[in-house]
């Protein structure tokens, strides 16, 4: 009951106030969307209108962060901005504008919004204005100050109705909004929002970036765990072995003989573990992709040229991604390829981070060939939104190019 | 013989003091990190600073920085930087300012107590020192060097001896060759990469930073 008395004194109500009537404003320049857009669009099947229909697509994908400038400080609804285009030419955006759902709803949302939005405005003023006016008649009666004849006032019982009436009319009011507002909100979930596969995946892609996020920091901290752990303990280990070699009696041939041998497992314990701690997580990538890949171009095994051209250090799963693939690509030229001479290029350009790896040896790699792990680079590639090209006619030379996103 | 110690790691730091300590050589001081390690080597001046690379507060190549600044600051201070991993650039670093007093071991080396010790010994006498992990990383890298390309594949070997920073009676032993047969090679090494006559050490140094210079940065 004190719900419904106060309804139209609660903070919420008078954002929905706010709402109603900013919403109107925004809502008339936005209504010159969806108009352009039936103009535009058989113009556009006639072919002379394509480019006004791409503008005014483009300008309709703004329009969920138009109307959120102003649901979202007053009532909380998270309508973003469309995301930007993936396109990477002029032809593949115009396509991705063409089909994009999200501009094409945003119109029907702007065709619609513009009655709706007049309706809940003139209801609301309708509804404040009148309630209070028609509830205080009583005193405007009395003092006189005007003449309430035209509402068939000429008496205190009627101004007495009238004031009844400006109270239901205040009271109900509130509801009446709410109601408009929801009707509102469920036509911006389904016209603005990203759409149900969109939202499914924005899901998935954040799942995803956590996981890889997660998974590279999981190996760093396991390579460290390594390093800094059992590596430590083998080599103190070793050189307590050492000592007790010094302290042994000349004559304790046996005893040195096990000692050292104790002490040759540990050397090669070690150098097992160095062979593992590489296959996890290099740890020259710590100090940056640049500085791990002349490592491992000199680890090659042949005559690598590296060229790197970063501005800014690379996210760890892309430098973890790199690593591996470039590592991969310069063993497979030496082992399958038979190549005299490779080169290793690392650039970021327009978005993207591009390593390329070449070799002059007999090339016909291609990913469905098997034991060249190639097929794992394309998926390693791939789950980071990456790219995987592979160049490699019969007698070489063999280009491979891997591109992901750079963020 | 007189040394300082950093490493971050309580085990290694002590067990290496110990192992020390039982072959004659005097520890001065053992520290955990860079900072301390600076200071230390103000203090004491010791013959030969034995540096982790990996240390705090970044973990990751503190150790190579303040070795570098030590070579520059105490030119009679040898560094002896310990690395978990191989790491070729760094070899590069610390040789490219200055090329002598200067060794860089995997820690791994550590357990066989000799070659550990001769490392030392090298650097505090004022050569280089360099792991074999390292030599082969960096010979089986491309040689642009014409100079490098020029050598025969036993030059290539003898190079990479001199290059871990043998004398030649070591490498004679070695290689099962005779010493004169050895001294030779060297010479014929000198001359393809057109290193001037001059004190024998010192073409020795240049002859390992033709090698680490050849090596795409």
């Amino acid at each position: 009951m004190t719900a419904v008395l106060l309804a139209p004194f609660t903070p919420r109500t008078w954002r929905m106030v706010g709402y109603a009537l900013t919403s109107l404003l925004l809502a008339v320049p936005a209504f010159l969307v969806p108009v352009a857009l039936v103009v535009a669009a058989p113009l556009a099947l006639l072919g002379v209108g394509l480019p006004l229909l791409v503008g005014v697509l483009l300008l309709a994908r703004h329009l969920p962060g138009w109307f959120g400038s102003a649901a979202r400080p007053l009532l909380g609804w998270d309508l973003r901005p469309a995301p930007p285009l993936a396109g990477r030419t002029v032809l593949a955006r115009v396509r991705e504008v063409l089909v994009d759902g999200r501009a094409w709803r945003a119109a029907v949302y702007a065709f619609v919004k513009v009655p709706l939005a007049g309706v809940t405005a003139y209801l609301t003023l309708l509804g404040a204005l009148f309630g209070a006016l028609l509830l205080t008649s009583p005193v405007w009666w009395a003092t006189g100050v005007d003449d309430l004849a035209p509402l068939g006032v000429d008496s205190g019982l009627d101004a007495t109705y009238l004031t009844l009436a400006g109270a239901g009319a205040l009271l109900l009011f509130p509801w009446v909004l709410r109601g408009l507002v929801a009707v509102d909100g469920v036509l911006a979930s389904l016209l603005l929002g990203p759409g149900p596969a969109a939202e499914r995946i924005d899901e998935l892609v954040a799942g995803r970036a956590a996981l890889t996020a997660g998974a590279a920091g999981t190996l760093r901290r396991l390579e460290r765990d390594l390093h800094d752990g059992t590596q430590a303990r083998l080599v103190a280990l070793g050189m307590t072995l050492a000592r007790v070699e010094k302290r042994l009696e000349p004559a304790d041939d046996e005893v040195a003989a096990l000692v050292g041998g104790a002490r040759t497992a540990v050397t090669e314990a070690l150098d097992e573990l160095r062979d593992i701690v590489r296959g996890i997580h290099p740890p020259a990538l710590d100090a940056g992709l640049p500085t791990a890949l002349s490592t491992l171009a000199a680890r090659s095994g042949l005559p690598v040229a590296v060229s790197v051209e970063l501005d800014r250090p690379v996210p760890p799963e892309a430098a973890t991604t790199l690593y591996f693939t470039a590592a991969e690509l310069l063993s497979n030229a030496a082992r399958h390829g038979r190549a005299r001479a490779a080169t290793l290029s690392l650039t970021r350009a327009d978005g993207w981070l591009r390593l390329v790896v070449t070799d002059d040896g007999r090339g016909g790699a291609a990913p469905s060939s098997t034991g060249t792990g190639l097929r794992g680079l394309a998926e390693r590639a791939r789950a980071l939104d990456g790219r995987f090209e592979v160049d490699s006619p019969d007698g070489g030379p063999t280009v491979v190019t891997v591109r992901l996103p750079a963020a | 013989m007189r040394t300082v110690i950093a490493e971050d790691n309580a085990l290694m730091r002590d067990g290496m003091a110990a192992l020390l300590a039982d072959h004659d050589v005097t520890v001065l001081a053992a520290v955990s990190d860079a900072t301390a390690l600076l200071a230390a080597v103000e203090e004491h001046r010791p013959d030969v600073a034995i540096v982790d690379v990996r240390m705090p507060p970044s973990f990751t190549d503190e150790g190579v920085r303040a070795a570098i600044a030590i070579r520059a600051a105490y030119p009679g201070t040898g560094v002896l930087v310990f690395s978990q991993w191989v790491e070729t650039v760094y070899a590069h670093q610390l040789l490219r300012e200055h090329p002598e007093r200067v060794g860089y071991l995997l820690k791994d080396r550590i357990v066989s107590t000799a070659s550990f010790l001769d490392a030392l010994r090298r650097v505090a006498e004022g050569g280089v020192a360099l792991d074999p992990e390292v030599i082969r990383q960096l010979l089986s890298a491309p040689t642009v060097d014409a100079g490098l390309a020029r050598l025969t594949p036993r030059e290539r070997e003898i190079l990479a001896l001199l290059a871990e920073g043998r004398s030649n009676v070591a490498i004679a032993a070695d290689l099962r060759l005779a010493g004169r047969s050895v001294e030779k090679h060297v010479t014929a090494i000198f001359t393809k990469l057109d290193l001037p006559p001059a004190a024998t050490d010192h073409r020795r140094v240049r002859a390992v930073l033709r090698y680490l210079e050849a090596q795409p940065r």
